[in-house]
């Protein structure tokens, strides 16, 4: 084990650490912790979850063009693109913990499911593309499970014959759920008519595509990072870097589709809308377009490609463009009261009915129609300790089972 | 059996005793109010937002009959009573706020820390309790406790702990221009039934199809 790669080892273990510490000290206090209140009641880590779910999709893109379309090219990247999309996952799970006021009620998810809800659907999911993730990341490992790990193995006749097979059969499973967590993860917001900003059928295509772009890049850095940029993954990388553009096309595409037809329309809700996404937020819009179209744009050029901290300085890039834009998913929501009315004789007016923010700020009034959220250092810190649980369960799993194709002397 | 409410806005003086009376006799913890009475149009309670013009509106849960917080509720804590009430078992409540971000009305609150220290933030007495005292359960389920533990939702229930001993809610005892009426939606001759229909009630936000059991008469305009 490198000197590298034994201290991102420990500092991510320690980050995870903190964040969980963290996390206790939220769940006996309240989550009076955080800066959300009752009109802004989702924040950084309802965010964090469609983030990580977008990150995940690493393993549906490999997977489905290696096996359903024979890019025969990316295979070495295959078990790479499981373990992100496992780590992923399993972290957007995780960060779903911290915005859950009862979180030791959880089981009455189980207990009680309410199968109208998209939530459920989510869980659902999620639990079944992790499932999948890690029931793949196996299979592949199989032929490999020899010597110390061989505990580890299935017993078949011939494993790799098998692993074959089964990788084959398992991918269009695994790319149902894949399609699956985007698609549910985005009818959370998108069913939701009180909210005008979300109440829109191109969020569950966009949250597709924003996924296939961000969860490539994750594979795509995480394949540099392991195998360096050598001539032999040049084809590989090439193809990524296609993938990652062309879906960044589409989703920017879909997201001014949707705001083209919010804005033209010209109502009050749409106004105030545009108003937040477009005023208040102008920078972050900015940079959630820009961002991720110049990421992709470098990851298209050779030279990029062949350079280690370019192609990581591009992916960062991207990856933080996407996180702005899931930042984004809230303030345009929350900050449109939806209890908005013309009143009676009034008729050019437009008025909205404040609401009991729930917590005191002092300062600030019990009632209240627009709220500036930042995030507090707890939802920061709790965030940064799942990164690095999925930081750390990638190098652990790299470290200690047969996820790298071994150079052959 | 459905119930309903209409509140008549003719009548509405715009004084919040009835969000002062929810407040109290719900236990509400600081900042958190169920019931809110505003002048819609002006940013300043009791304010003609322009001369001549001039009435109040009281909002609290609606409890509609396609209730979003209901369908949305992950582990249906938030449910439907017989009686077409809208009420939240405390036990139950994960706390995920997803009814929240569904409710177009805004009605929802959440218990950010323990109600204990919300009183104490907010430098009330000390041992100081107000409100209905004891647990009450509908049906089973925990549906009133004076001391909401954090991380659950609330919301107006209607006066559930009062109404199930065939009192009325707070908010139609409390008020004093007699402005709320509380009956059977179903029978087309009780008292809520006849002044929906004679007076044009109308409802909060019909667009998003909530289907809200609260009915509004609308006020007549003022004489200035």
């Amino acid at each position: 084990m490198s000197v590298k790669i034994k201290l991102s080892m420990w500092a991510s273990g320690c980050f995870f650490l903190v964040g969980l510490a963290v996390w206790f000290y939220q769940l006996q206090q309240g989550l009076i912790l955080t800066n959300m209140e009752n009109s802004y009641s989702w924040g950084l880590y309802i965010s964090g979850l469609a983030f990580f779910v977008g990150n995940a999709a690493g393993g549906l893109v490999l997977t489905s063009s290696i096996y359903l379309f024979g890019v025969k090219q990316l295979k070495p990247l295959a078990k790479l693109g499981a373990l992100t999309a496992f780590a992923n996952v399993t972290a957007a799970m995780l960060i779903v913990l911290p915005d859950i006021g009862k979180p030791l009620r959880l089981l009455n998810l189980l207990f009680h499911p309410n199968f109208m809800s998209p939530l459920v659907w989510d869980v659902i999911v999620l639990n079944l593309y992790a499932l999948a993730s890690a029931t793949y990341l196996y299979i592949l490992m199989l032929p490999e499970l020899t010597g110390r790990l061989e505990w580890l193995a299935f017993k078949v006749d011939d494993a790799q014959a098998f692993s074959e097979r089964w990788a084959k059969r398992m991918a269009p499973v695994a790319l149902l759920f894949a399609i699956g967590i985007h698609v549910v993860t985005a009818w959370i917001f998108s069913t939701q008519g009180a909210r005008d900003w979300w109440h829109s059928p191109a969020m569950a295509p966009d949250f597709v595509s924003v996924a296939i772009a961000v969860g490539t890049t994750v594979v795509l850095l995480a394949g540099a990072l392991a195998y360096g940029t050598g001539e032999k993954y040049q084809e590989a990388f090439r193809l990524l870097g296609l993938i990652i553009f062309m879906a960044i096309c589409v989703h920017l595409f879909l997201m001014m589709n949707d705001l083209v037809i919010h804005a033209w329309y010209g109502s009050g809700e749409t106004h105030r809308i545009m108003e937040i996404a477009w005023g208040d937020f102008a920078w972050f819009h900015i940079f959630e377009v820009a961002a991720p179209l110049i990421g992709a744009g470098l990851l298209m050029l050779p030279t990029v490609r062949r350079s280690l901290p370019r192609l990581a300085l591009s992916s960062a890039l991207l990856i933080a463009g996407v996180f702005v834009h899931r930042f984004l998913i809230m303030p345009a929501a929350f900050n449109n009261i939806p209890m908005t009315m013309t009143p009676l004789g009034l008729p050019n007016s437009h008025w909205s009915l404040p609401i009991a923010t729930g917590r005191f700020f002092p300062g600030m009034s019990t009632f209240i129609d627009q709220y500036s959220y930042t995030p507090s250092l707890v939802e920061v810190v709790i965030l940064l300790g799942i990164v690095a649980y999925a930081v750390l369960l990638i190098l652990l799993a790299i470290d200690r089972l047969p996820i790298l194709v071994k150079e052959k002397p | 059996m459905k119930m309903g409410m209409v509140i008549d806005l003719e009548k509405c003086i715009g004084c919040r005793s009835c969000m002062v009376a929810c407040k109290q006799h719900n236990a509400q913890p600081p900042q958190t109010w169920w019931n809110r009475v505003f002048t819609p149009g002006s940013h300043r309670h009791l304010t003609p937002p322009i001369k001549g013009v001039e009435f109040f509106l009281p909002v609290h849960c609606q409890h509609c009959e396609n209730a979003p917080c209901e369908k949305v509720c992950p582990v249906g804590a938030t449910y439907h009573a017989e009686d077409g009430a809208v009420l939240i078992d405390f036990e139950r409540c994960i706390g995920c706020r997803y009814c929240m971000s569904a409710c177009p009305y805004g009605v929802r609150q959440f218990n950010w820390e323990d109600p204990e220290k919300a009183h104490k933030r907010s430098e009330y007495q000390d041992a100081y309790h107000y409100g209905y005292p004891e647990d009450h359960r509908h049906a089973g389920r925990l549906v009133y406790t004076p001391l909401r533990p954090k991380g659950v939702v609330e919301k107006c229930t209607f006066c559930t702990q009062y109404r199930d001993k065939g009192e009325l809610p707070a908010c139609v005892r409390g008020c004093p221009g007699k402005a709320r009426f509380v009956g059977d939606l179903d029978d087309p001759n009780s008292e809520v039934s006849k002044m929906i229909k004679a007076r044009n009630a109308f409802t909060l936000l019909p667009e998003k199809g909530t289907k809200p059991t609260v009915f509004y008469l609308p006020p007549k305009p003022k004489e200035v």
